[in-house]
């Protein structure tokens, strides 16, 4: 067969090198300037030998999402891998490992488990990675070599991946694992030589691999973020590891608070002493900031909050990707208290969409929320990140000198954002609190004071329109079926597109890193040229769609997937053709 | 009651059916060492002429499987079998139990001494395979060398005539008769061969082959320098009876069966051309070889594994078609 779309799932136990599987067989086709997304799965728990699983999605073309279902799925452990037989596509094919010592019972055994429409290929994994190495090392390497052949990749492209990846281990590493991958490769040569075909485009650029994680952390540290407090939780503690590592070398300081309180408490502190600060968590952290995020709202002190979104609620699923937290985004403070909600559709807009955030932070001195999501955050693919950001779009509002004369801290203006000036330069002498306030800042109960205050932070949230970035509408302008939805669930959205678009049926799509505010009127103009409106969404509520409604009075047809793995692009397509259905009635 | 099938070619798969059809809820695994969906092995000539689709070899279809309730199981060999514990151990170490076994494991082609060293650069035309490497290889070839016997190097040297490439057939025999005892023109099947345009080398065969800059380098007992894109050779055709080692079951060169196909041990029964019934006609054992007594013979099978008490009738020979010619053939002597 002729591939120029592959996707493969290494599927095993820690230990057995899944996501450095993942990592090399990413690395080499990235390097021969194929398009590459990886998404690795761990097990929730920290002690024991967990599940793990790396997927591999590489093409020819640029893909939006994990696709649906798998080409190839690589047990190499048996047991472990069973479960996610389900997922390889009718004609698709497993490797798993003939080497196994001892007997195996039929119910544990990969193999009794695959249906005909599946294709086994027995390897002897373990035997040859012994052969190579001389221990169990080496596993995933006779694995690639396999792959390698099976689908007619250059065997060149992985063993510089090798040398590149084991470089600093020495040259026994690399020549033993060089060696396995050779076994591997030659196996397959020598049992199942009728192999396939990918067809590679020659002589294209190398492409970078990115994960969302690593763009928030990297598009911070570009746009002058200075500190970084946080408290580590999962899919979230990338980001602080990056700043760590980083912020040092920029004169600046990264620090593991005892939770997420005090993490959000010495964000709010950084940004009150003029420096550029974020803190990163998961839908618990942001449970728990939540009251010092109204502390940033009422004393009127930027804050930068990364959520990565995992299940939930309380602990939930630490692991698996959901959206159920937009509402607490969005909602989640006593009194009115209004916040920047961002979330960003891809790993590009990780980069520069947490540098908005900071920016329209900054200017408008008010917290932002940052909703990425586990499979945004830690998928990993071939992205081009562009470095070219406004740096002069958003700055701050500062007082004249008389203005500074008798400084006002929460001074009553147009666009309801007062002039602001750090303490410790000259004239600046406030205080600020987390009570209500008159312009001095110095406390006030007065119900006028407490109006006109209320009144002055919800308006810079229209004066902020003009500095938001439009709503893209992608597909075909001329479709009656439109769609709306939010964060990674996006990309799966345009594949079930065009997934669509193949059988005539034509879309549309509106898509904004912002969530609140948002370009309002852009947004009724979609929906006015829609009959049907669709919003897809991982979670189970419809959390995204509750507020399109509230906000624009539409009647949509809502997707709410409680999800753990991805959206399906076939789902999509499908409620799509549904969709349709019911428009040709 | 657990039917386990090893072998999902024509015998296996008629067996299967055939034990599904009768006893709708006993459990039927049929485990196969071959990548493919069971398939009818005699079309596998009109498929690599273009003459039939690939979907039309299908003997047995998943949607027919699915609705019968076998389990098929593809790509896997068995590597033994403990009659004892009335179990089988496929080569990944998993372990099957059973309570009634059926080996239906057919025959392939085999190297003897002189030709084991040039493994590497032989192919045989036996499995569906053996075509899909053919039918990839074939617009490079030009010149190919055929040696051996039997209906199916017949076959190979009259597709590869008819597609158009050069053939050269070495046989060890005085002339070219692929061990058929009756035909329609008996006696001038060689010269038949001759008027299509094969080279027919006989009382001879290949002694060495090496790879040259484009194809191989053949050399003969008699000495003569051969090239060709490619080399198709085997030395004899044998039951492939590889996973009784170690058993108690009886076998000769296939495994012996009494004419219910029951092997010596009460639990297990063969078909197919991986066994050697008792012809009364002989007064020994034989094979009896092709898709017609196989599928025969998997349906005595099947019945018989579910208490019935047939017995299977021995056929003389088979029928072959040979370019629009019939040739009736008995492949085992």
């Amino acid at each position: 067969m002729k591939y120029s779309e592959i996707t493969i799932r290494f599927c095993g136990i820690a230990g057995d090198g899944i996501v450095a599987s993942g990592k090399i067989l990413a690395g080499a086709c990235a390097n021969i300037g194929l398009h590459v997304m990886v998404n690795n799965i761990f097990s929730a728990e920290i002690r024991g030998l967990g599940k793990s699983s790396s997927t591999i999605r590489f093409s020819t073309s640029k893909r939006y999402s994990m696709g649906d279902g798998l080409d190839l799925l690589v047990g190499m452990v048996s047991k472990e891998s069973i479960i996610d037989l389900r997922d390889v596509k009718k004609g698709g094919s497993v490797i798993y490992d003939i080497s196994t010592i001892g007997d195996v019972a039929e119910e544990d055994s990969l193999i009794s488990h695959i249906t005909p429409e599946i294709q086994g290929h027995g390897l002897p994994i373990k035997k040859l990675a012994n052969e190579a190495t001389g221990t169990n090392q080496g596993k995933n390497l006779v694995a690639i070599g396999a792959i390698c052949y099976f689908y007619s990749l250059p065997p060149d492209m992985f063993i510089d991946q090798i040398k590149s990846v084991f470089a600093h281990k020495g040259e026994h590493i690399i020549d033993v694992n060089i060696k396995s991958f050779r076994l591997g490769y030659e196996y397959f040569r020598e049992y199942y030589p009728l192999n396939n075909q990918f067809e590679i485009n020659e002589g294209l650029e190398p492409k970078a691999l990115t994960s969302g994680n690593d763009a928030i952390a990297r598009g911070a540290i570009d746009c002058g973020l200075k500190f970084f407090a946080g408290y580590p939780i999962t899919p979230a503690t990338k980001i602080m590891e990056i700043a760590a590592k980083e912020l040092p070398k920029l004169d600046g300081w990264t620090l593991q608070m005892e939770d997420e309180i005090a993490a959000i408490g010495a964000v709010l502190g950084a940004w009150f002493a003029g420096r550029r600060a974020m803190t990163a968590t998961a839908g618990p952290g942001l449970s728990l900031m939540s009251e010092m995020i109204n502390m940033s709202v009422m004393a009127e002190i930027p804050a930068i909050i990364v959520n990565v979104q995992r299940g939930g609620p309380a602990t939930g699923m630490p692991t698996k990707v959901e959206q159920g937290d937009l509402n607490i985004a969005l909602y989640g403070g006593a009194g009115d208290s209004p916040r920047v909600v961002m979330a960003p559709t891809n790993t590009e807009e990780c980069y520069s969409g947490i540098q908005l955030a900071f920016d329209i932070a900054e200017k408008y001195q008010t917290p932002v929320i940052f909703l990425s999501d586990l499979f945004l955050g830690q998928r990993i693919e071939t992205v081009t990140i562009k470095e070219n950001i406004d740096r002069n779009r958003c700055t701050r509002k500062k007082p004249t000198s008389e203005q500074l004369e008798n400084f006002l801290r929460y001074q009553i203006t147009d666009d309801g954002v007062s002039p602001h000036i750090v303490p410790g330069e000259p004239g600046a002498v406030y205080s600020i609190t987390g009570l209500e306030h008159s312009v001095t800042g110095n406390p006030n109960y007065e119900s006028d004071v407490h109006s006109m205050m209320t009144a002055k932070r919800f308006r810079k949230f229209q004066s902020m329109v003009p500095d938001l970035p439009h709503a893209n509408v992608l597909g075909d302008e001329t479709a009656e079926i439109g769609i709306a939805s939010w964060g990674s669930t996006i990309g799966s959205i345009l594949e079930g597109m065009e997934i669509v678009k193949k059988k005539g049926i034509k879309t549309k799509l509106i898509k904004s890193i912002m969530i609140h505010p948002q370009r309002e009127d852009l947004f009724r103009r979609f929906f006015a040229s829609c009959k049907k409106i669709i919003v897809p969404e991982m979670n189970y509520q419809g959390q995204y769609a509750a507020l399109l409604k509230s906000r624009y009075g539409i009647k949509p047809i809502e997707v709410h997937i409680p999800a753990v793995e991805p959206v399906s692009p076939l789902k999509i397509a499908q409620k799509i053709v549904e969709a349709n259905s019911e428009l040709s009635k | 009651m657990k039917h386990v099938i090893i072998g999902a070619g024509v015998a296996g798969i008629t067996a299967a059916k055939t034990i599904k059809e009768i006893g709708k809820d006993a459990e039927v695994v049929v485990i196969g060492d071959e990548l493919f969906l069971p398939y009818k092995r005699y079309l596998l000539t009109d498929f690599l002429c273009n003459s039939i689709k690939r979907d039309e070899l299908i003997f047995f279809q998943i949607g027919e499987l699915k609705e019968l309730g076998i389990k098929l199981r593809k790509g896997e060999y068995v590597k033994a079998i403990d009659p004892s514990k009335k179990l089988i151990k496929l080569h990944h170490n998993e372990v099957v139990h059973y309570d009634k076994l059926l080996i239906a494991t057919g025959g392939s082609p085999g190297l003897g001494l002189v030709l084991q060293p040039y493994k590497k650069h032989i192919h045989f035309y036996y499995s569906l395979y053996d075509n899909l490497v053919l039918k990839e290889k074939l617009p490079d070839i030009q010149k190919c060398i055929v040696f051996g016997d039997g209906v199916s190097c017949l076959d190979l040297i009259c597709v590869l005539c008819n597609l158009g490439k050069q053939v050269t057939y070495i046989t060890r025999g005085k002339r070219a008769t692929f061990a058929l005892y009756e035909c329609d023109f008996e006696g001038e099947l060689h010269e038949f061969l001759e008027e299509k345009g094969i080279e027919i080398l006989t009382e001879d065969q290949i002694v060495l082959i090496d790879e040259s800059d484009h194809g191989y380098k053949v050399e003969t007992l008699k000495q003569k320098m051969l090239t060709t894109d490619i080399v198709y050779a085997w030395d004899y055709y044998q039951p492939n009876i590889s996973c009784i080692e170690g058993t108690t079951i009886e076998k000769k060169m296939g495994i012996l069966v009494n004419a219910r196909l029951e092997t010596s041990d009460e639990h297990i029964y063969a078909a197919g051309d991986c066994v050697e019934i008792y012809h009364p006609g002989i007064k020994d054992y034989w094979i009896n070889f092709g898709s017609p007594n196989a599928l025969e013979q998997g349906a005595i099978a099947g019945r018989n594994m579910l208490g019935q008490n047939e017995e299977y009738k021995i056929h003389e020979a088979i029928v072959f078609n040979l370019m629009g010619k019939s040739l009736k053939a008995r492949w085992w002597k």
